[in-house]
């Protein structure tokens, strides 16, 4: 237990927007792993982003933009946003710290599926479809990232929602998915092994710039599909109206 | 002089093409600033419109979201100046979806959202959906609103801290056991 205010609100604001820099980000992945409080707070302002987004997803629509063809695409995304904000957010509004007995990385799924959900049940015919976008490897980063997205996955297929997950990993996040550098490898395989909605999806960019810089050709962990660019695949997820994370 | 007034309208088209991709995204901010359609529609139209006839100056185009997004902060800017109508919040249009009983709880709780964002002041409204809904750095948002990067971070941090709030009110009495009484620590 750290003492609570040795982050302020500014900082852990700014970790959770990626605005800090690297070496500040890791010290704040370490002290989440030990830290509950701490994990609460992050939680917490994740979920109160993700409410934001979602409630601005899908707003009234002047006549202009309902005749435009991309909104019947949005609507889906929408769907799939309001369904993550509502688990992030029911995850922070449920969390209290009477319930500190709780592991400390609960996020919205265990809490979520606590509370009954009813506010899912609006939005369970709609599949929803999620990127999550890994660009650090750090080991502390990593296990951060799989336990949100095995905590989601873990959510729809206790709500029977139709899901897909796409983790898109590029920059220094590569070395989550490389054979000689991921520091879970065991771990994915066993998320891929059950769960056949989730892919992980590596950027030839990232790839061939390693190779070019650093001289090193990376071998990807089975099962790891590549992709031409993190980023030109994320903006197509968007588009088509995907949700997206960023951890 | 025909190839090249026939190349300057090609350019413009593409220009209005690209510039149409993000009429959704820039109505969304706009709403979220006015929380009324018609409003937010002008906005975002005039935007457009003042980006189209701009859009020489648009060299870099990483910059261009930024940039849009800034041209759109100075309309919604003038727009009240002119106006000076900025207190009121049209109250009627976040009710007006607020449709009957069969309402979803996810329904309800976005109008909630949106409802506790309106009440924000502006200055914390408008940083708070540039981060959270466009995903714009501070250093963005801060050149978007003309403002320091300081003032970008402490909004932003008031902003969530009142929302976590007020939307706990809202949502936790049915939720939360008695004793979850959450200290804030400043």
């Amino acid at each position: 237990m750290s003492e609570p205010d040795k982050y302020s609100d500014e900082f852990l604001s700014a970790f959770v927007d990626g605005q800090l820099a690297a070496e500040e980000k890791e010290r704040v992945y370490l002290e989440l792993s030990r830290d509950e409080a701490l994990g609460r707070r992050v939680c917490e302002l994740r979920g109160m982003r993700e409410l934001v987004r979602a409630a601005y997803e899908n707003p009234p629509l002047p006549s202009r933009l309902r005749r435009a063809p991309t909104i019947g695409r949005r609507a889906a995304g929408a769907a799939a946003a309001l369904v993550l904000a509502l688990s992030l957010a029911l995850g922070w509004l449920l969390q209290t710290p009477a319930v500190s007995q709780q592991p400390p990385d609960q996020t919205a799924p265990a809490v979520g599926s606590a509370a009954d959900a009813p506010p899912a049940a609006g939005v369970t015919g709609a599949p929803v479809r999620v990127v999550i976008h890994v660009s650090d490897s750090g080991r502390a980063h990593v296990a951060q990232a799989l336990d949100e997205i095995e905590g989601l996955l873990k959510f729809y297929r206790a709500h029977h929602q139709n899901a897909r997950v796409e983790v898109v990993i590029n920059g220094d996040g590569l070395g989550m998915v490389r054979a000689d550098a991921a520091p879970f490898p065991e771990r994915i395989r066993r998320l891929q092994r059950e769960y056949g909605n989730l892919v992980f999806a590596a950027c030839q960019n990232t790839i061939d710039r390693l190779r070019r810089d650093r001289g090193i050709a990376a071998r990807l962990l089975p099962g790891v599909v590549v992709i031409d660019s993190g980023v030109a695949q994320i903006t197509r997820r968007q588009h088509q109206g995907w949700a997206y994370i960023q951890v | 002089m025909t190839m090249n007034g026939f190349g300057f309208f090609a350019r413009t088209r593409a220009t209005r093409e690209k510039l149409e991709q993000h009429r959704l995204r820039l109505y969304r901010i706009a709403y979220s600033w006015t929380h009324n359609r018609a409003l937010a529609d002008d906005l975002t139209q005039e935007t457009l419109a003042k980006a189209l006839r701009n859009s020489a100056q648009l060299r870099d185009h990483d910059a261009g979201a930024a940039w849009l997004y800034r041209i759109l902060a100075n309309c919604y800017h003038d727009h009240f100046r002119r106006t000076r109508e900025m207190e009121e919040i049209a109250e009627e249009t976040l009710i007006e979806h607020s449709g009957p009983e069969q309402e979803s709880g996810a329904r309800q709780l976005m109008r909630k959202v949106r409802a506790a964002i309106a009440r924000l002041p502006e200055g914390q409204r408008q940083v708070v959906t540039l981060v959270d809904m466009e995903g714009f750095s501070y250093v963005e948002v801060a050149q978007i609103l003309d403002v320091p990067i300081g003032t970008v971070m402490s909004r932003l941090c008031r902003a969530r801290g009142v929302l976590k709030e007020w939307l706990r009110a809202e949502l936790a009495p049915a939720a939360a056991a008695p004793e979850a009484k959450i200290r804030r620590i400043k």
